[in-house]
């Protein structure tokens, strides 16, 4: 049995002249955080699309589990087990962080086209909403709209969301982007006890936490992966100190 | 029987549209007292206006999908009546079940092919198709084309509505009917979701739920409402014609909506209220000031109609529901 979660066969996509991925292989375990780190414009936010679906690749494999997914919109992805966190925080702002958790959890356990069941007193999914809230220590907000927590607080929030469906393949885009420090170790933390439950794909431009957080690293640069492998091996690759990380003096 | 009680909770809850159902159930006694029954007809009217319009709002205000064609579902009921009338079908409850059927027929493909377009785009595909049913309607020269056709009231097998008082509760038992429907529906688990997607489609998406799905399924039930308000409405009028699909009629849901506020089930029927004493009082109002204008009450109508808009920040019921927070708020203090 093969603990390989998500594999990509050499996948290509330009917009014109513009290549954004250029014919990239990469693979994340079960248990394992994959980061892919690399400058702006490298096309790290495009590929993570291509394996949620809102974008399509040109050409190349997407397989989760196995199983290819070229062809299958991004929902039907996130039922065969994708879970995404979004770079700008991608909340229901209109409802409180407790909806926000029950309304995944009513989309994880599906039974959705009930016209006449309650949905916001449900004991079972409000003991739900209440789980994934406590996963990521937000259960002190629960009352409050999603649009007047703090912008550290959303970013949790837009873990919670992530991971509310109980994802194999946990996409993270950026979860940090915008946090203060305290809220960065915070949510580093969080991301490093979900680990095990998930394969979980990572794209962060702090470079602590993809030093702390992850067990590989594909470094990109525009659209090619110039480098891959653990993070020493990443820390002590001379292309990559020069191409990305600077030279550390 | 439990979606019964629950949905009494529920009306508990809003005391708002709890006081306007009584308060139309209550209003033909008023009238037989002071002895206008005029009246009764002008409440009738609302009622039916506010139906459509609460049918509208579940896709307007609570899916957030602004459908310009919704009169067309109005029209369709109404000739559901006329047409069967015609070829001699005389219950009433068949013509409520076919409007409520080629309703929900013709929603479910105008929705499926509307629905994939966003913003401006949908309003202008709903807009066209409600403007292909009318000159439909318009060349269907069996019927009347242009001129309409009259219509009988029907008979509703245990009840016939010779008496004009058992049309209004009939139409009366409709709306409520329709209300507690609604309020079920956006509490439950369906309506959160719809309302989610309102709020943030991408991120429902993200949860692993096709939005497009619960938007058709919306539509469809909005455009069933609406047919049933017209089945009623040709009950009413005893006559149809195209015109009562004018484009101008879509307009004028929108416009009661908004005047009610969109994010609230009793906001269409606070509308259509205010709307309807406006039509009924602002010509008056006007001839009395400037006797040649007075066909032109909606020269006033416009800048009141911005000014809700404006200040109250979701409608007339808004005001409402701040007033019934502070006095529930002084009542915990106290």
């Amino acid at each position: 049995m093969t603990k390989v979660s998500l594999e990509l066969k050499d996948i290509s996509k330009s917009y014109g002249a513009l290549r954004a991925s250029h014919k990239l292989c990469l693979s994340v375990n079960k248990g394992e955080i994959h980061a892919l780190i690399g400058p702006n414009g490298a096309g790290k936010t495009t590929l993570i699309k291509q394996i949620y679906g809102s974008e399509q690749p040109d050409s190349g494999q997407i397989l989760l589990n196995g199983e290819l997914i070229n062809n299958t919109s991004p929902s039907v992805r996130v039922r065969k087990g994708i879970g995404r966190s979004f770079q700008i925080s991608n909340v229901l702002l209109g409802f409180t962080v407790l909806q926000n958790a029950l309304i995944a959890e009513l989309a994880r356990k599906g039974k959705v086209f009930r016209f006449f069941s309650p949905a916001f007193s449900d004991p079972s999914l409000l003991t739900g909403a209440s789980d994934i809230l406590g996963k990521v220590g937000l259960l002190h907000q629960s009352e409050k709209l999603a649009a007047e927590i703090s912008h550290g607080e959303r970013r949790l929030l837009e873990l919670a969301l992530a991971i509310a469906t109980n994802p194999q393949l946990l996409l993270l885009d950026e979860p940090l982007a915008g946090a203060g420090a305290e809220e960065s170790r915070h949510i580093t933390s969080i991301i490093e006890t979900l680990k095990s439950q998930h394969a979980t794909l990572l794209i962060e431009h702090d470079m602590d936490a993809v030093f702390k957080l992850a067990d590989r690293i594909t470094v990109l640069v525009e659209g090619k992966t110039i480098a891959s492998g653990t993070p020493d091996e990443i820390s002590n690759n001379s292309v990559v100190r020069n191409a990305y990380l600077g030279d550390g003096d | 029987m439990q979606a019964l009680k629950r949905s009494l909770e529920i009306l508990k809850s809003s005391p708002a549209l709890f006081i306007l159902l009584l308060g139309f159930g209550l209003f033909p006694i008023y009238t037989s007292l002071v002895d206008l029954p005029f009246w009764n007809d002008v409440s009738m009217r609302i009622m039916l206006l506010g139906m459509a319009a609460l049918g509208l709002n579940l896709v307007l205000g609570f899916g957030g999908m602004v459908s310009f064609g919704h009169a067309a579902f109005i029209g369709i009921g109404a000739y559901s009546v006329g047409i069967s009338q015609f070829y001699g079908i005389d219950n009433g409850w068949l013509h409520i079940l076919f409007a409520l059927l080629f309703c929900a027929a013709i929603g479910l493909v105008i929705g499926f092919l509307a629905l994939r377009t966003k913003g401006i785009y949908f309003i202008m595909i709903t807009l066209a198709f409600a403007q292909m049913l009318y000159f439909f309607f318009v060349s269907l020269e069996v019927f009347g084309g242009d001129d309409g056709m009259g219509v009988d009231r029907a008979e509703f097998l245990i009840i016939d509505l010779w008496d004009p008082l058992r049309l209004y509760y009939l139409i009366w038992m409709a709306l409520f009917a329709v209300c507690l429907l609604l309020l079920l529906i956006i509490n439950s688990r369906f309506g959160v979701i719809l309302q989610g997607i309102k709020d943030n489609e991408s991120r429902i998406e993200a949860m692993g739920l096709s939005a497009l799905r619960f938007k058709i399924i919306a539509y469809v039930l909005s455009a069933a409402v609406c047919g049933l308000a017209g089945a009623l409405f040709a009950n009413w009028q005893e006559y149809v014609s195209p015109d009562i699909m004018h484009w101008s009629r879509s307009g004028e849901l929108m416009i009661v909506i908004v005047l009610g506020g969109l994010s609230y089930i009793a906001g269409p029927l606070i509308g259509a209220i205010v709307f309807f004493l406006l039509e009924e009082f602002l010509p008056e109002f006007l001839y009395f000031i400037a006797p040649d204008y007075s066909e032109n009450w909606m020269i006033i109508f416009g800048p009141m109609l911005i000014a809700v808009v404006l200040f109250t920040k979701g409608g007339l019921m808004a005001i409402f529901d701040q007033l019934h927070r502070r006095i529930t708020r002084r009542q915990d203090t106290t």
